[in-house]
């Protein structure tokens, strides 16, 4: 006994022909109307015919959510065709609010089913899984493994289908509902899907919508995508951590340079000398020493000088003159040194010592001219003027750290504001930065 | 792309920081004088510098 | 059923229409506009077409599971609330016969496993787990369903129309089970879901339109 599969039933097809001259017709919709018109003889067809009734029915049944891929279409996905025989709309409510979105079904013969889904410009290339992932329900967030990718928890709705088209694999009525479970891994997102009877697991992977564009040669271009969505790649995510780890390599650069360069650098006492400035004497303070060399390439001169100034100050005006060039650095360095005792405690301000570093001193034939200033009546201060070649100079590695840290920042900063933005929409949302309404 | 961005910076970074340490970079502020005649050795008060005329008073609390 | 194919009144030339519940089509030869009228316009947009029997498997189609080669013999179709899959009986070169369960193109390759314990049909839940041969299996569907229809050799005679109840299990692995509890000892079947084209299965039944 052998009963084979029904097969399909034909479907019954009329043609519309102009009841005037039997011509070509033209079919025009406005709005919800749907009128026939033929194109020869100009007379248009009753709207009581019954097949144009058919028409404006299916019209106004269908009207309410029109598919971004037609049905019928077809595309290459992964190296293999497939056609769009399928459409359903689905329903979650949240805080009483409705969220929609759409999925598409997918039909090869050979390969099967495949499955898209959009909401808000946001698409995903979906197919079943055949082997169950495993579910950790411990911890704040529920987590599951699939693959060596542990997926984490994002939203569980009750998704009800409200509206459907063409074919699914099962009959899918609106009224429809399971239970939808997302778990997200960045592009990827595992859902779970329960009925009483059922439970099926699916994996996602997001995809542009210039791309489902192309793959199905669809005119026009995507709708905009509006926010972020679960599974979303981060545009800099992946990145951020490789610029960590090339900052930690420029770290460790820079350690090594310090440690280099102190070793290289000469930190040569070229000159001293010890002086005596009495701010009541008249005259003519400035004076110069003796020439030193400054030899070696073109580097640094620091420019150190010690006092004794207790609860005064001392300024001293200084030229470091090249003697066989001409070219001099002039500046001036104040030193001050306070202190004292109130009622917080006993308390110092400023330092008697003072160095500067002058930059960029060609190798050569130098001397200071020195002219100190003080108050009157202050007295005499003691200094001693130390002139070294070629020594470190730590707060240019500081400003390096910087320039290097800043990009690094801003990045974490920029990939933590996308983050931030995905996980609000989920059943997890992140703390408030900003205020509330 | 953005880490062949940021590793191309940072190597920029580095390069200049080279630089800056062997030559003796500072950021200290400095008046570069020109032309000082050799008759400063003898006469060092003729030397005009632009920071004389100091009297500017920054101590105490 | 997916893409309906139907004749054109005016000058008898084959038509396709776009998709399963899709109305309206021109002739591409004599450019008249064809409608559908056993379209039931009541379920567009409240309920999907039923899903096309789409089997690429047909009597006759070899195929290879575990190096060993096997040939499709009979054909069990199962109809349940929502739609219908295929239950292909295949037989291998050394004899021994297993079952190719098709639904909506998810395959599995299963085996008779008698003599291992059995849960009742009224105990089973989704979720609940069972174990077999050391491996632990979940319960993932419950379905009532009737036989539809049969086709070639199989390795019973008698069936009835009525509703039966049978049990899906997966594991995290990959492997797949199913309890028949048509019988009054429930019969238990082991194996696992297999990709399509893991099978190489030849002589596959050919489909308009596609390659």
């Amino acid at each position: 006994m052998s009963t084979g599969p029904t097969p399909p039933t034909k479907p019954q097809v009329k043609a519309l022909n102009c009841p005037g001259c039997g011509a070509a017709l033209t079919v025009r919709s406005f709005g919800n109307a749907v009128t026939i018109v033929c194109d020869s003889c100009h007379s248009i067809l009753d709207a009581k015919d019954p097949n144009l009734q058919i028409l404006q029915r299916f019209k106004v049944a269908t009207d309410e959510v029109r598919p971004l891929i037609p049905l019928g279409t077809r595309g290459k996905i992964r190296g293999t065709d497939y056609a769009v025989i399928g459409f359903q709309r689905r329903t979650i409510h949240v805080d009483g609010l409705p969220y929609s979105w759409h999925e598409y079904v997918l039909f090869n013969p050979y390969k099967g089913f495949r499955y898209l889904t959009e909401y808000n410009g946001h698409w995903n290339d979906v197919s079943i899984l055949k082997a169950l992932p495993e579910v950790h329900s411990y911890g704040i967030t529920p987590t599951v493994r699939y693959l060596g990718e542990t997926y984490r928890h994002f939203q569980t709705a009750q998704a009800g289908t409200s509206f459907v088209l063409g074919e699914f694999p099962w009959q899918v009525r609106v009224g429809e509902s399971a239970v939808v479970a997302d778990y997200v891994s960045p592009p990827r997102v595992l859902s779970s899907e329960q009925t009483g009877n059922e439970v099926t697991w699916s994996m996602g992977e997001y995809i542009a919508g210039n791309d489902i564009w192309k793959t199905f040669r669809l005119p026009g271009s995507p709708p905009d995508a509006v926010g972020v969505y679960e599974n979303q790649p981060s545009p800099m995510g992946a990145q951020t951590k490789a610029i960590w780890v090339a900052f930690a390599g420029f770290l460790l650069l820079l350690v090594v340079m310090m440690i280099g360069f102190d070793i290289i650098a000469t930190n040569k006492q070229v000159f001293t000398g010890s002086y005596r400035y009495d701010s009541n004497q008249r005259g003519e303070a400035s004076f110069v020493t003796d020439e030193f060399d400054l030899p070696g390439h073109t580097s640094n001169v620091e420019v150190k000088t010690t006092t004794d100034v207790n609860n005064r100050w001392i300024y001293l005006n200084y030229a470091l003159i090249n003697e066989d060039t001409g070219k001099a650095w002039d500046f001036g360095r104040e030193v001050s040194y306070y202190h004292g005792y109130d009622s917080d405690g006993s308390w110092t301000e400023g330092g008697q010592n003072d160095s500067v570093a002058v930059p960029s001193v060609p190798a050569g034939r130098y001397y200071l001219r020195v002219e100190p200033e003080g108050d009157p009546g202050y007295g005499v201060t003691y200094y001693t003027v130390t002139v070294k070649r070629d020594v470190p100079q730590y707060s240019l590695y500081g400003l390096a750290l910087l320039a290097l840290l800043i990009p690094a920042v801003l990045l974490t900063w920029r990939t933590l504001s996308f983050e931030h933005l995905r996980w609000a929409e989920s059943d997890h949302p992140p703390i408030k930065w900003g205020n509330d309404e | 792309m953005i880490r062949s961005l940021y590793l191309l910076y940072g190597a920029v970074v580095m390069a200049v920081l080279s630089v800056a340490q062997y030559q003796g970079w500072s950021l200290a502020r400095m008046n570069e004088v020109k032309n000082v005649p050799r008759s400063i050795r003898d006469n060092p008060g003729a030397y005009r510098s632009i920071y004389s005329s100091y009297h500017h008073y920054t101590g105490g609390k | 059923m997916s893409q309906p194919s139907g004749t054109c009144p005016n000058c008898g030339a084959t038509v396709v229409f776009r998709w399963s519940s899709s109305v309206q089509t021109v002739c591409e030869y004599c450019k008249s506009i064809l409608v559908r009228t056993d379209v039931d316009l009541q379920k567009v947009g409240q309920v999907a077409d039923l899903p096309p029997d789409s089997s690429p498997v047909q009597i006759g189609t070899e195929g290879v599971y575990n190096h060993k080669a096997f040939v499709v013999i009979g054909r069990i179709i199962y109809d349940y609330e929502q739609g219908s899959w295929n239950e292909w009986h295949i037989v291998f070169n050394d004899g021994t016969d297993g079952w190719l369960s098709d639904a909506q193109d998810e395959y599995a390759v299963s085996f008779a496993a008698p003599g291992r314990k059995v849960p009742d049909a009224a105990q089973c839940e989704v979720g609940q787990d069972c174990a077999w041969d050391n491996q632990r299996y979940t319960v993932t569907t419950i379905t009532s369903a009737h036989y539809r229809g049969v086709q070639g050799e199989l390795p019973f005679q008698y069936w009835d129309k009525e509703n039966v109840t049978f049990v899906d299990l997966r594991t995290q692995t990959g492997k797949f089970a199913t309890i028949d509890y048509s019988d009054e000892k429930p019969a238990l079947y082991l194996g696992e879901m297999v990709e399509f084209d893991s099978l190489g299965l030849k002589n596959l039944r050919a489909f308009e339109g596609w390659s």
